[in-house]
């Protein structure tokens, strides 16, 4: 399997410099997204994120699993993540580089571990039957950020995904197909979202949303995860060099505009599709939705 | 319905191809020639990897077994003896399936096999990976009721057709020979017979071949066979790449 080829030491330079300069390879401001794209397939809980160049896609499914007997009220979420070489020649199957074993944490930590999903509502019967939900993150495209593209993913596709209704009688569970019953949405209860900040100069220079030339160039990454409200879900600093703590503040508030700005890109997107799967209008009345 | 191809559309890989039909969705990378391991180096000839990645959860045997038959069908058609010791690297990555897929009545690695092969194919070409030749792949499935059969049938059409008796896959090259068969199911030499021809028809009948479901129309051209579809997609990109010649 052939490595990554690493960057030159001129293209290394020149990314430098320029970025004393105050400009980057690409044009954007240092605290600017690249252009991203979301769209859903046919099926619900398929999302498709491009950012940049990087594409990511993440498909949800669910599927009945006996719940683990030390957590018997709750059901099992699990997020994959594997990496195969159409993303790079450089990812090898059954092999895991560290981009992906730290992809993977993050994730788990960002999303799994803030109690994003409220895992209580997929138990069907306490200690008997719950929903297994898993998320499978395809990295078909990758040009750096792909931390901030597969969180994007994620949640998009958790939030447009949907799980058959169950009819529980006793110790009896029917899973009710979608002909039969309408899905009902995912109980979610925050979004949270990462920011990746990449720093240059001894933490002079921070940049949101690196791409891979960047990536290869830059001292070290700070991960900020968190929700609209500005909950803060975790920070991660990968790489050596010190970091001032007041230019870590700076960096949550420019992250919580960031959040913010793609919490409503995505709910737009959300009720774009709604809106086209909704062709009748009777969506409202098929809910089989409870109100919380 | 024609298949819909993209071809060239990712950044990383080498060469990637984008198919969908009748409700399968593969996204094809290849990457090559490449440097190859050690212990995959063949001294005369490329080695050629083929890996298809589930739409959910990891790969199981069906996978292994899909990438076998890949694997084989593929090294017959690329030249690996004019790029020895150097790699071929084949990604298929299934997007989606169709919704009825799972009781459909056949073997689910028999229909998308045709799918798969389709998409490496473009994937390659797509590559400039040098060829013999190209092929065309084909599902005929024989219902146990009507005798008729069905050939590149959607999940949907099988359904309704249930029982299904036998389904069989045949890939043919450029020239018109059999690369592939894969049969599963309980048929008389006859009807495999009757099969292997519907199948020629459909995947490369010179004139006045059976088209993929009837009175199909592609630019005005009725009854389209799948190498013409090829053809057709090739030609596009070529056009698409040779661009600049017309600008003036």
């Amino acid at each position: 399997m052939p490595r990554e080829a690493e960057i030159s030491l001129v293209e290394r330079d020149f990314i430098q410099k320029a970025l004393e300069e105050g400009v980057r390879l690409d044009g954007r401001d240092f605290n600017a997204f690249r252009p991203v794209e979301l769209t859903f397939g046919d099926e619900f809980g398929v999302a498709d994120v491009q950012l940049g160049k990087t594409r990511v896609i993440v498909r949800v499914s669910v599927d009945v699993a006996v719940p683990p007997p030390e957590r018997k009220f709750d059901g099992v979420f699990q997020i994959i993540t594997e990496f195969s070489p159409m993303a790079s020649p450089a990812f090898e199957v059954g092999r895991p580089t560290d981009a992906e074993v730290i992809l993977s944490r993050v994730l788990e930590k960002a999303i799994r571990r803030s109690n994003a999903l409220d895992t209580e509502s997929l138990c069907i019967i306490a200690g008997l039957k719950c929903f297994a939900l898993r998320a499978d993150v395809h990295v078909v495209d990758h040009d750096g950020g792909l931390i901030d593209a597969s969180c994007i993913a994620v949640m998009a596709a958790l939030q447009h995904f949907r799980r058959p209704d169950v009819i529980v009688e006793g110790e009896k569970a029917i899973v009710l197909s979608a002909r039969e019953r309408e899905p009902i949405p995912l109980s979610i209860l925050h979004q949270p979202l990462s920011v990746t900040f990449s720093y240059y100069e001894e933490g002079n220079i921070f940049l949101v949303d690196a791409d891979l030339a960047e990536e290869q160039v830059r001292q070290g990454e700070i991960i900020v995860t968190m929700n609209r409200h500005g909950e803060i879900c975790q920070i991660n600093k990968y790489g050596g060099a010190p970091v001032d703590p007041l230019d870590l503040l700076n960096l949550n508030n420019i992250a919580l505009q960031k959040v913010k700005d793609m919490s409503k890109f995505i709910q737009q997107k959300l009720d774009e599709d709604a809106k086209r799967r909704d062709a009748g209008g009777l969506m409202a009345e098929l809910s089989a939705e409870n109100a919380r | 319905m024609a298949p819909e191809a993209i071809l060239s559309h990712l950044h990383r890989a080498d060469g990637s191809a984008t198919y969908t039909h009748n409700g399968y969705c593969i996204i094809g990378a290849v990457n090559g020639p490449i440097e190859v391991q050690r212990r995959d180096e063949l001294p005369e000839e490329a080695t050629v990897e083929v890996n298809v990645r589930p739409a959910v959860g990891v790969g199981s045997p069906k996978e292994r077994h899909l990438e076998t038959l890949l694997h084989n069908t593929l090294r017959s058609i690329i030249l690996t003896s004019s790029i020895p010791r150097t790699l071929v690297q084949i990604t298929l990555q299934v997007r989606s399936l169709p919704e009825e897929e799972a009781d459909c009545g056949i073997d689910s690695s028999l229909a998308i096999l045709p799918h798969l092969l389709h998409t490496s194919l473009l994937a390659l070409l797509s590559a400039s990976i040098p060829l013999s030749t190209v092929l065309t792949a084909a599902l005929v499935a024989i219902p146990s009721v009507s005798s008729s059969p069905l050939i590149s049938p959607t999940a949907n059409q099988l359904l309704r057709a249930k029982p299904i008796r036998s389904a069989h896959v045949f890939a043919f090259s450029g020239e018109g020979k059999l690369l592939l068969n894969e049969s599963d199911g309980v048929f008389s030499l006859q009807e495999w017979d009757e099969a292997a021809e519907a199948a020629e028809e459909v995947c490369c009948k010179e004139e006045g071949g059976v088209g993929l479901g009837e009175g199909m129309e592609v630019d005005g051209k009725e009854g389209d066979n799948l190498d013409a579809w090829l053809r057709e997609v090739v030609m596009d990109k070529v056009k698409w790449e040779t661009r600049w010649r017309g600008a003036k």
